[in-house]
Order: C-alpha cells, then structure tokens, then sequence
C-alpha cells in the first residue's frame, strides 16, 4: 500500500481544489463614453473567499447592450482584443483585478452614453458562486485615479 | 495491489500529459507580426494632411514650433485607446508649468466609422485639448506608413469588428523630429523623462 501513496498524492495534488467558492466582486468602474462610441470597458477586482476553485463564465449586460470577457495585450507594441473564451480562473483565495490594458469586460450595443456620476449593474456568471450582481460605478474618461 | 499501484502510475501518466497539453499544446496560434515599417527611425513623421473634427483639412504645418505627441486608434476601442489618452493627459498635467506643454494628436485608424464628429466628440472626452484627426482611407494609409503604425481590422463574430493597432506613442520636438516613443507598459517616470525631452 505504501508504494501507492506516491502517485495517489501526486494525482490529489494535480487535482482543483472542490470546495464551496464564494466569489466577492468589488471595485467595478467604467470610463464614460460619448453619443456615438458603442463599446465600453468595465474593470473591477474578484475575490474568491471560498476554499474552492471557481471560474467567471459569462458576464450579463443590462439590454440592448452586451457583456463577454476580453483580454488586450499589447505585447511586441501592437494591441490586440481578443474574447476569453474559456472564461476566467478564480482560484481559492486569490484576488483578481481586472484593469486596464489587460483582462476587462467588454461591453458592446450601448444604447447611449455612459454618464460620469451614473451606474449600471452587470451580472457576473460564476461556475460555481453562481450569479453575481454587481453595480459599475462610471468615472469620468480619466479613470478613478484621477481627482 | 500490484495492480492498483501500476493503475495510479497510468493516471499520473494521463494527468501529467493533460497538463502538458494544456500547457504547451495544441501549438497557440501565433500572432501576426507586428509589420515594422522599412523607414528609418529618425524620418519617422514629416508633413501630411489630414481631416479636422471640424471636417477641415487638418495640415501638420499647425503643429510647426510645437513639441507633440501621436497615438493611433479608433473611437470603438474600449481599453487601449482611452486608457493611453487619459494617461497622456495626466502626464501633461503632470509636467503643467515645468515645461512647454505639449500638443496630443489622436489619429483613428478606423476612417470608416470615425469621422470628423466621432473622433472629435471622443477627442473632448478627455477634458483637455487632443487634437482628434480622421481622413479618406488613402490619407490615413499614407499617414500610418510615415508613422511606421501597424492596424489590421479583425472580425469579431458578431458583423462587427475590432481594430489591432500599434499602440506606441510617437514624441516629436517643436522642429518635428521623432524623439522618441512611450509604450503602454512603461513606467510613468520613464514616461516622463522623455516629455520633458521634448518640452524642454
């Protein structure tokens, strides 16, 4: 029996960790847009508090607009949008901020602008966590770091 | 037991080579290169002419004796494009009173649907004067190789489309000699250091 505990915990270690996730999502923003731009940004920090694994699967936008994940790179000078297809992992314990010039939600069809001062509420799909609203504080263009 | 134990090697084995997979297979597909222009660094830039937001011909001799910096884009970027003017922006109010300021010229790539009012209007967004210019596709074509920019139009499956772009800002000084360039990822003090070379 002994000679099997070697790849018994080998295979217990390669495997995720299953327990209950609870993903927290915080710090949602967007820049404002202007009457004509139909496509927007949203950025905002997850936390799985949870002793599981989990994975942001989809993100719901209020209609007529729509939400995916996308990630930009910009590597070798050229930047490049491309959908996360497979969605996004939220590992137990980690926090992740999506934040410019990186992975983000995309948000396409708006139906008008965006005003700094107003909010909109998407609906993140967790794997796990299942459903999770959050409500998207819009900044002015200059972002939230900005006075 | 024998049979238990081999059992648990051939599911050490299956894991190892799905995580292999995963990790290095099936090859990623590999990106494009970015086409870097044939021209000299130091001929980047020179006169050209395009379109106002105020639908304009916009000529570069409004720029003659003003040190300026020039970003390429399209007004239906959500992340890269806003994210590079906001930054230009702070930096500028950054260096407010050390230096000359310096001139922001936004240039879309994407003349199809960016006309005078779209970059104009995307132009003002921003609380602070950009120069927000558009052109026939023969313009922004000619400006683009000048400039050594990179765009390619890539479909997003849904009829619509995203633009991949050279994101590398351009610094010129007041006579309109390239200085230099800022890339998305730089520090801010790297950023910095080269306004103030061409502000100076």
């Amino acid at each position: 029996m002994k000679r099997a505990l070697l790849p018994a915990l080998i295979l217990l270690a390669s495997c995720s960790k299953a327990g209950p996730a609870d993903v927290r999502i915080s710090d949602a923003w967007a820049r404002e847009t202007v009457a004509g731009q139909t496509a927007a940004a949203a950025y905002l920090t997850l936390k799985n508090e949870g002793s599981g694994d989990d994975r942001l699967v989809g993100v719901a936008a209020p209609a007529p607009a729509m939400a995916m994940l996308h990630g930009s790179d910009s590597a070798d000078g050229v930047a490049r949008m491309r959908p996360l297809n497979s969605g996004l992992a939220v590992p137990s314990g980690a926090t992740i901020e999506l934040k410019p010039g990186g992975t983000h939600v995309m948000i396409t069809g708006l139906g008008g602008p965006l005003h700094a001062g107003d909010t909109f509420r998407l609906t993140l799909r967790l794997e796990k966590s299942g459903e999770r609203p959050v409500d998207v504080r819009i900044t002015s263009a200059a972002g939230p770091e900005s006075h | 037991m024998r049979r238990f134990r081999i059992l648990l090697w051939v599911l050490v084995a299956v894991a190892g080579a799905a995580f292999a997979y995963l990790s290095f297979g099936p090859a990623r597909k590999s990106v494009p290169e970015a086409q870097t222009s044939a021209i000299a660094l130091s001929n980047l830039g020179g006169p050209f002419t395009l379109v106002g937001s105020d639908g304009q011909p916009f000529s570069s001799t409004k720029l003659n004796g003003k040190p300026f910096v020039i970003f390429f884009g399209f007004t239906h970027c959500p992340d890269v494009c806003p994210t590079t003017l906001a930054r230009l922006v702070k930096l500028r109010q950054q260096l407010n009173g050390e230096t000359t300021p310096f001139e922001i010229v936004f240039v879309t790539v994407d003349p199809e649907r960016d006309g005078p009012a779209e970059v104009g209007s995307y132009a003002e967004l921003f609380n602070s004067p950009i120069v927000g210019l558009t052109g026939t596709s023969a313009q922004i074509e000619q400006v683009k190789k000048q400039f050594g920019i990179f765009s390619k139009k890539v479909p997003d499956g849904d009829g619509g489309y995203s633009v991949d772009h050279t994101a590398t800002v351009l610094l010129f000084d007041r006579t309109g000699k390239f200085s230099s360039t800022i890339a998305p990822e730089e520090q801010d003090k790297v950023a910095l250091a080269k306004l103030k070379r061409i502000t100076a």
